[in-house]
């Protein structure tokens, strides 16, 4: 069993791709009771793909492509699903009593959608007057942008983030797409439900809660807005480098596409990383690139240096024989190196996780380790609809009705593989 | 004035970027987060930038931002005077979050240990958590970043792989502990009962839902790298416009569609040298051009706003000048400026989520402190004495 933290709360979950789903299976590591309302009939966006031949994410093997899809499976463990079709009258009635199920709903439709289907806030508090419902649209709830439609990249670029976070030589044509929103919110709306479960406590009532995904990226990232406000400076991609410490880099390895990052900090760092280089007299004080300050003068030149030594080396022996004299220094691994890392092992950090269509996979594990009860897996990314009878069930709906709803569509444990 | 985490104590320890972070979640929402620092200066006071390029241990921008309506506390955490005082601080805390090395770290747990209990909940940020023959490796941003595969997918290939902007992997990983901190005080809370929670900078980052590693896992399959704009479903990417750059997302119908009615070139919803899987990636070039024609008489606000009228996934490209005066940040309050004593008008985000509407005072952000500003206070409110605060001073235990 799971770690207890969160037992006895109820999640509600009608979310779509990660930054909502991910943080309601962090809510079910911890212990909350997680129901995902699934997409029906239409698939949920991280089902989609395209020709499974073609299309990297899809797992070989038997079954269909809409539950093999890698993006799917990691933001959709220890939770329960129901595939349901909230337009039509049986399924809001199933929506409602599940709103009078739980103590936080979970929503991440664009800005005014949620209203538009009945259930905007001043509904749902209606039903339970007890509820959290947290809304996280990319731009919020309130402004000129509602409605406006967007995910995890742009908002990285309207942060003003994606122009600080590539090479110092790029231009925005080369901007690498990437999805940090859908990572660090979970993380900011986990605080901010529980905060208003306190609330509760306190007033015998539920929170709204409008969580803009650009706004949490932008308290990440003081020093952007700083730099202009403090020094009327546009702040540019520093890469790999920090523009107070030298050297702080990466690092080409033996092998293919192999890197290692290497920084020393300290003068005393970087006397055991020129001693190791092979050259104890850059660290003597009569060198000039004993002091920082003679390091940073010589940026280029230092890297240059490192480059020639670190090119005929194993990122990971490397790193071992520089971390053993107390250097900053890891491998950067590409997505099958972790299984390299015996601290990884040695913690158990991998589970061994099972599923109908991609059967024993050595996956990631948690984001922690708690005691003295840690997080487990108990619920593999559920199938699409699994849970639909239990949940139903636990409702109060008879078999009957649960017959009569699969024969109207209202509920499925399938979906049309050429629909999107 | 009720905020959410009123009467909630927290306790941080360590000064790292990581931490102050993480008290961040908590502070400005009501909690009395108790800033305990080492003698030596904060990590997070030394990042710049500084007002004017002169550095100052109170005024660099990450401490200003990070370490918002907390009260700072200057302990040596190695003395036993320092962890007498830390452990009278925390026993009646409702969380304890450090950031500081494994041996030090157990040497703080042991404080709080009764029999196999906690007296109160602890989590530890450590490079590569508190067990492993990793334990006591020294990481930064950089490194725990090229752990975590987001490095390697952050790149162009036959290229250095490359972190995010400075110090998103650090911030990140206090986002873990606190997400995993509040669920701990909220067990405490109902249950009364404690945890001990080992946050792993590398498993935080690892384990987060964008790991390169998971999806490696699932499939056994490499994504590709992408970079730019992609050539095979387009428009994906940053084109330039009359003032910058649009970043779209629009490869797919029905979005592309829309794109193509917007731009008043329906017909290329149908074209087969666009809409072909063989023949779209090579007719790249006439549709960027076609594009970037249209984009050329816009600014990146008029593209913003005509497209989205119509449905078009994509946004501009901002810089850091334009942060505060885009229309939503205005309308939203985004970003505030308030008073910092010896600074004057600062300028920080806003609040990263808001409870019961835009204006609630859930939360509020209160002067980061100067170092050391309530040792006194925080010593006299645990029942030290006039002349014992002195003792601790003259004994380098606090400053």
């Amino acid at each position: 069993m799971t770690s207890q933290l969160l037992k006895g709360i109820n999640v509600l979950e009608i979310a779509e791709v990660w930054a909502g789903p991910f943080g309601c299976s962090l809510m079910g590591d911890l212990g909350a009771d997680v129901i995902k309302v699934e997409s029906y009939p239409r698939k949920s966006e991280t089902r989609n793909a395209g020709d499974p031949k073609l299309d990297p994410r899809v797992a070989e093997g038997a079954g269909p492509i809409y539950e093999r899809i890698n993006t799917h499976h990691h933001g959709n463990r220890n939770k329960r699903n129901i595939a349901l079709d909230i337009r039509t009258s049986e399924g809001r009635e199933v929506l409602t009593r599940l709103i009078k199920w739980g103590d936080i709903l979970v929503e991440s439709f664009s800005a005014g959608t949620i209203d538009r289907l009945g259930y905007g806030w001043d509904t749902v508090r209606e039903i339970n007057e007890k509820i959290t419902m947290l809304s996280l649209a990319g731009w919020g709830q309130e402004g000129p942008y509602l409605g406006r439609i967007m995910f995890g990249v742009g908002f990285d670029a309207m942060a003003g983030h994606s122009l600080i976070r590539g090479y110092q030589d790029g231009s925005p044509e080369e901007m690498i797409p990437i999805l940090h929103s859908d990572a660090t919110v979970p993380l900011t709306w986990i605080v901010a439900v529980l905060g208003s479960l306190i609330e509760r406590d306190r007033s015998g009532k539920g929170s709204y809660i409008d969580l803009a995904q650009i706004e949490d990226l932008a308290w990440q990232f003081p020093g952007i807005i700083s730099e202009w406000k403090m020094n009327n400076r546009v702040a540019s991609p520093v890469a790999n480098s920090d523009p107070s410490i030298v050297p702080h880099g990466c690092y080409k390895s033996a092998g293919e596409d192999s890197w290692i990052n290497i920084a020393a900090e300290t003068d005393s760092q970087w006397e055991s990383l020129a001693t190791m280089m092979g050259y104890p007299e850059w660290a003597e004080l009569k060198h000039p690139w004993s002091s920082i300050i003679g390091r940073i003068d010589s940026r280029a030149d230092i890297n240059s240096h490192i480059n020639q030594f670190t090119k005929d080396y194993d990122a990971f022996d490397l790193a071992d024989k520089l971390q053993a004299q107390g250097i900053i220094a890891a491998p950067v691994l590409s997505p099958p190196d972790p299984l390299m890392s015996p601290q990884l092992h040695d913690r158990n950090w991998f589970q061994i996780i099972d599923h109908p269509f991609i059967p024993e996979r050595l996956l990631g594990g948690f984001l922690w380790k708690i005691e003295p009860d840690p997080p487990s897996w108990d619920q593999r990314a559920a199938l699409v609809g699994e849970n639909n009878d239990e949940i139903l069930m636990q409702l109060g709906f008879s078999s009957e009705d649960i017959l009569q709803m699969r024969k109207k569509e209202v509920i499925g444990d399938s979906y049309d593989e050429a629909t999107r | 004035m009720t905020q959410p985490l009123n009467g909630l104590k927290i306790i941080e320890i360590g000064g790292t970027v990581s931490v102050s972070a993480a008290g961040k979640k908590f502070s400005d929402f009501g909690a009395n987060v108790i800033k305990i620092e080492p003698p030596l200066v904060s990590e997070v006071r030394k990042i710049a930038p500084f007002p004017d390029d002169i550095f100052h241990i109170d005024k660099g921008a990450v401490h200003l931002a990070f370490d918002t309506s907390k009260r700072s506390i200057v302990i040596d955490h190695l003395t036993n005077s320092g962890k007498e005082i830390i452990q009278r601080l925390g026993k009646d805390a409702d969380l304890i979050i450090m950031d500081i090395p494994v041996t030090e770290a157990q040497d703080l747990i042991n404080l709080f240990k009764d029999g196999d209990n906690f007296l109160t909940n602890i989590v530890t940020i450590t490079p590569h958590g508190m067990t492993g023959p990793y334990k006591d490796r020294v990481e930064n941003d950089l490194t725990l970043f090229g752990w975590s595969t987001r490095s390697h997918r952050h790149s162009i290939a036959g290229r250095e792989p490359l972190r995010y902007g400075p110090y998103a992997g650090v911030v990140q990983i206090g986002s873990t502990a606190a997400a995993v901190g509040m669920a701990a005080v909220w067990s405490k809370l109902k249950e009364g009962t404690t945890r001990l929670v080992d946050v792993s900078g590398v498993e935080a980052l690892m384990g987060n839902v964008d790991s390169g590693f998971f999806l490696w896992a699932v499939n056994g399959a490499l994504q590709p790298r992408s970079a730019g704009q992609s050539s095979g479903l387009y428009p994906s990417g940053a084109y330039k416009c009359k003032d910058g750059y649009m970043l779209f997302s629009a490869g797919r119908d029905p979005v592309y569609s829309r794109l193509c009615n917007a731009i008043g070139r329906p017909d290329l919803a149908t074209d087969k040298r666009f809409t072909d899987p063989e023949e779209k990636p090579k007719n790249f070039e006439i549709f960027k051009k076609i594009l970037e024609d249209w984009l050329s008489t816009r600014t990146k606000y008029e593209a913003f706003d005509e497209l989205q009228e119509k449905g078009v996934m994509c946004c501009p490209v901002l810089d850091a000048s334009e942060l505060e005066n885009d229309p939503q940040s205005v309308y939203r309050k985004s970003y505030i400026t308030r008073n910092q004593d010896g600074i004057g008008d600062i300028t920080i985000a806003g609040p990263p989520f808001r409870m019961n509407g835009l204006h609630s005072d859930a939360w509020e952000s209160k002067p980061a402190p100067n170092v050391s500003e309530h040792t006194t206070e925080i010593l006299q409110e645990h029942g030290y004495g006039t002349q014992e605060i002195i003792a601790l001073f003259r004994a380098g235990v606090t400053t």
